[in-house]
This record gives C-alpha cells, structure tokens and sequence, in this order.
C-alpha cells in the first residue's frame, strides 16, 4: 500500500484525537487516554472513584454515550463530564491528581453525589434545549451503574435544581416518566418596560393567552393574527425582538408546551386553533393574563365580568392546590430532615 | 449542601432568577449584568439594597461552587470589555454549543477554533476555514451551508468576524479556556502579563511575548516610552486606551433610550 496523503492524514487525526478530550464534541471516541494537564482551574480531581473500573478499559459512560444515535449532542455534552481523570486512564499516573483533591470542595463526596452534579448538568441542558427529560434518558445518559439509586439521584438533584436555580423538577407524564423544568419563580410583568431584554417572546407568549383565554379558552388563528396585526407582529416578518412570530406561536411556544395548535377537526382547507398548554396553566394563571390584557388596554379586571369571574374561579381552585401541596411538601421536609440528620452522623463529613 | 465545608452565601428569589436569565443570555457586558442585577431585586425584593455585583456574584459563585458551576468574568480581547457568562467546570470540551448545533457544525466550529490558535494573529480566513468543509464528521455540509453556520457562530457569540476572519468571542474564550489549553498545549499563546490564553493580542517583535491589548493599555497607561518588560526593546505598535466604564454607560443609555421608543406595548 503506497504511503501518501491519505494515511499521512489519518496519523495526524489520530495524534489530534489523542490529545482531544475523548467526548470532545460529538461523537465519543470512547478510548482514547488523556494526557493533558490540568492548569490553574480548580478542576475536580478525586481519586476515590468506585464507578468507572479501569479493567474494561473504557469509561463505561463514554461507550454508552457514543452509540446512542438520538441523543448524541446530548450523550457528549454529558460524557464530557469529566472528575475523575486520574481513574478513568488505563495506566495513567496522575501525581498532580492527589495535590488538587486537598484544595477542592469536600462535597461532592461518594460517587452518588457525583452523580448528582451530573444531573443537575444534564437537567439544566435539557432545560436550555427546552427538551423534556424521561427517566430512560437519566439512566442511558448520567446514572448509569447506580439505577438502584436513581430516585434518590434525582430528588437530590432537584433540591439543587430549586435552591439554587428556582427550577422545578415536574412530572409531566407519569405513564412514561417524563420530567420537565419549570421555572418556580413567579413570572413578573411589573418591571416589562425598563428591561425588554428579558425573554421578550413573554408579551406574545401573555399576549395570546389572553386571546385564547377572552375566546372561550379557545382561539382561531385568524382571531389570534387580528390582535397580533395590530401589535404590528405579522406571520412571515421577521421582528426585532421575537424573530419570526408565526414560529414562535405555532412552533417554538408549542414545542415548550406553553400553547397548543391543533388543526380545526373537519377543516378542509385545514384551519388551526390555539389552546393553553400544559406548561402556561403550570406557570402563569387565568387571573395574571386578564390582569395583563386589562393593563394593555388601559383598563381593570373587572372590565370584563365574565372573564374576572372565572378568572376567580380558577384562582380559587389554584389556592386550593398550592395548600395541599404545601402540606404535602412540610410532610417531606420533615422526612428529610430526620434522614439528613441521621446521615449527618457519618463518619466520612468533615 | 449540607456538610460543605466552605461557608456558602444564601440564595434569595433575587439571586434564581439572576442566575436563571443569565444563562439563557449566554454572555453578558457588566453593564448589562448590572442592569439584570437591578431588575431582579426589582422583580423580587424591592425593598431591599442591591448588593455590590461583585459580592452578589462571589455569593453566589460560592453556592453553585458545589455543583462545579461558576459566574466567571472575563474581559474581551479588543476593547477590555468586562463580561460575564456562567461556565461549567467540570466539562471541559464544548459541548456548551452542544445544544444549538449539529454534529458537522460542532465539527466546523472545532476547525475553525484550531485555525484561529494555530494561526499567528488569532484570526482565520473565511476561506482556509471552508477549505476544510470536506472533512467535517457527520452530515455532508457546502460551502454556502458552511458560511451560514458561521454566521451563526457570530450571532450566538462563539465568534467574531472582522473583514472576512474569524477569532474568538470573549464568551468561547471564558467558556473553553481550559479545554483549549488541554487540547492544544503547544499551540496555546499566552498573556505575559495575566498569564491567561491569549487570541488576539500584539507581541514583541524582537523576543517574541505576547499582551493582550487591553493588558498593554494597562501596562503602558501613562508611558510616553514603552518598553518590551521581557527585553526592554521599544514596544512597537499603538497603545489601546484603557476601557472607561463611564463612557460605555453613556453610549449605553443613549441605546436604550432609542429601543425604549421603539419597543411597543407588549
């Protein structure tokens, strides 16, 4: 076989790959050995890794992560999760791993909290992607080895997930395991005009609920352009601050589950309806979107009887709900609490 | 975060939702941050006073330290711009830009990153970086095709283009310091001055170091004769200004009146 261009080619890939991250964009090139050095950043270095057995030879994550066709920008932007450096190289001796576990932080710890981190990583992914989450997804992708424990897993990484980011870990589908993110923090619409920075697509967003809502709950799309025409948001025009508005209502509102556009049953030219999702009932209210169509219009709730009425209603039932879940939620923090204080009489906490 | 050892800031309503519109933004200049900042104590706690950015961010930084997250400032390579993103510690590749892109656009973005270190400016030509559309993993991708998604490296700031070249946005730069250094060890340059990975920057044409411009500004401020501090040669290219924040917010606020009129009653 004559040397030439192409294996002088496929040398300097294969020394490139080496020095790459093995998960470094895509496709995980699972058994690749890392080599660099890590520098000033505080990377995680711990040795006390259990979960990846140097014997097989791959990190089981990255061979995993690299078959699964679907979810391949997913599987990489996890497997690229990298703590253990030192257990995951066959032979690799890392001196310098050691010297940077006495400076990190002491927890995470075991493996399972490793594990946590991941998720949350993961979960906020998923979140950006405005993607749901099902639990065969957690497994493939984070949890792996440690499916025993994979409730626990998620619990604790959605205290995390809501201490620290305001986000609710909510399931959405119970049949097939499905979670989502919802933002917990309550949407606002007292600050809009200083900072139209923010998430702008929220005014179309409050905007066509409170059409859907002023319309029986259920809006055509004609009668949803008549109002958006008039805010000078036109289907095919691209805007400044929301982009192309058709998309944003018929695909990109729909996909995250805060509208539903279904085609008018029997219609031939076939005509659509907007309905609230399931994620606008979760994070806003009857009442807050006739508060806002009131404000546009210069006027009060009360404006509109019919509306404010069920507008009421529904802030009733909301009242209810949120009570139980309360009860519900007191009930599980003392549970908690009574294991974090068990837990916390271990002997391996500093 | 029980059993940290560290002392941990608290974290308020104010603070979720900084964190949470910080990360769908990306990246963000400090004025902008400082804007976001304000509106979440507005949103959340008008009655209490806003905290320093700098101790509202360290607080902060100290809760998500656990979760190997961090607010990280950086400082944009041309002008000395102070920006802010949220970064992920414990990845090291790009799989940040996972999310907004397909397999053979990753790939492009990673040829392009390999052309603008490898190359002596920091900056790579349009046309070298689609000279290699050939080789790009996954789906075939054209040329016109490949101009586009540079484009939209550009529009998500993962990129800068000046002239037809292509260098590094100061968020790709925050966000992939460490990959880079780890991925590309002798190629890396690196700042003489803040020891940070350098892109564009100007360097001593007799020994060789290089500064970051808003490094040299800083360095030669109120030089009449400046110097190489490696070989004490005359240093010769333009000294930058140092980046005035007072300024910026002027120019700033004339901006946004303008969108302000613009913006309609949504």
């Amino acid at each position: 076989m004559p040397r030439g261009q192409k294996s002088k080619l496929r040398a300097r890939e294969k020394r490139r790959q080496a020095q790459e991250q093995p998960s470094g964009l895509v496709e995980a090139q699972a058994t690749v050995p890392e080599e660099e050095e890590s520098p000033s950043s505080p990377s995680p270095h711990f040795k006390d890794v259990p979960q990846s057995s140097p014997a097989t030879g791959t990190p089981s994550s990255l061979q995993v992560s690299g078959r699964v066709r679907s979810a391949t920008t997913t599987a990489a932007a996890v497997s690229s999760i990298r703590f253990n450096e030192g257990a995951d190289n066959q032979g690799e001796e890392r001196p310098k791993a050691s010297q940077a576990q006495d400076t990190t932080q002491h927890w995470p710890r075991g493996p399972i909290d490793k594990k946590v981190v991941m998720l949350v990583h993961y979960l906020l992914y998923k979140y950006h992607m405005k993607e749901p989450v099902t639990k065969a997804d957690m497994l493939r992708n984070v949890i792996q080895r440690y499916k025993n424990h994979v409730y626990e897993i998620l619990r604790k990484a959605s205290e995390h997930l809501e201490l620290v980011f305001g986000l609710d870990v909510k399931e959405v589908d119970p049949n097939r395991n499905t979670y989502v993110l919802v933002n917990k923090l309550e949407l606002s619409y007292d600050a809009k005009p200083s900072d139209d920075r923010e998430v702008p697509k929220t005014g179309v967003l409050m905007t066509v609920l409170g059409v859907i809502f002023t319309k029986g709950n259920c809006a055509t799309e004609e009668q949803v352009w008549e109002v958006l025409n008039i805010m000078g948001l036109y289907a095919g025009r691209n805007n400044f601050i929301c982009g192309e508005p058709k998309k944003l209502i018929a695909k990109d509102l729909v996909q995250e589950r805060y509208l539903e556009y279904c085609q008018v049953a029997n219609s031939d030219p076939p005509r659509y309806e907007f309905l609230w999702g399931p994620r606008a009932r979760a994070e806003t209210s009857k009442m807050k979107v006739l508060e806002f169509v009131a404000k546009v219009n210069g006027t009060v709730p009360t404006a509109f009887p019919p509306h404010n009425e069920q507008a009421l209603r529904d802030e009733g039932e909301r009242a209810r709900a949120r009570a139980a879940a309360r009860a519900r939620t007191a009930a599980l923090a003392s549970v908690r609490s009574r294991a974090i204080a068990s837990s916390s009489s271990r002997p391996n906490r500093v | 975060m029980q059993g940290s050892t560290r002392r941990m800031g608290v974290m308020t309503d104010v603070h979720r939702r900084f964190l949470q519109l910080l990360m769908t933004h990306g990246v963000l200049e400090e004025w902008d941050v400082q804007r976001l900042q304000k509106h979440c104590y507005k949103v959340h706690d008008r009655s209490a006073t806003v905290d320093k950015l700098e101790d509202f961010i360290n607080n902060i930084n100290s809760v998500l330290e656990s979760l190997y997250i961090e607010i990280k400032k950086g400082v944009t390579e041309d002008d000395g711009r102070p920006i802010y993103a949220l970064v992920n510690l414990a990845t090291t590749s790009i799989s940040k830009m996972a999310s907004d892109f397909a397999e053979n656009e990753l790939d492009l973005f990673r040829k392009a990153l390999e052309l603008i270190i490898d190359s002596e400016t920091g900056f790579a030509s349009s046309t070298n970086i689609l000279n290699l559309v050939d080789q790009l993993k996954g789906k075939k991708m054209r040329k016109k095709e490949a101009e586009h998604v540079l484009q939209k490296f550009v529009q998500n700031k993962w990129l800068i283009e000046k002239e037809g070249e292509f260098t590094l946005h100061g968020r790709a730069i925050l966000e992939m310091e460490q990959y880079i250094r780890e991925t590309y060890p002798d190629a890396v340059k690196v700042c003489t001055i803040c020891h940070s990975l350098l892109i564009q920057g100007q360097s001593c044409e007799t020994c060789g170091i290089r500064m970051h411009l808003p490094c040299v500004a800083k360095y030669f401020q109120s030089n009449s004769e400046p110097r190489c501090p490696h070989c004490n040669d005359y240093w010769p290219h333009e000294i930058p200004d140092v980046f005035d924040p007072e300024k910026e917010r002027e120019a700033g606020i004339s901006k946004s009146n303008k969108r302000s009129l613009r913006s309609r009653q949504h």
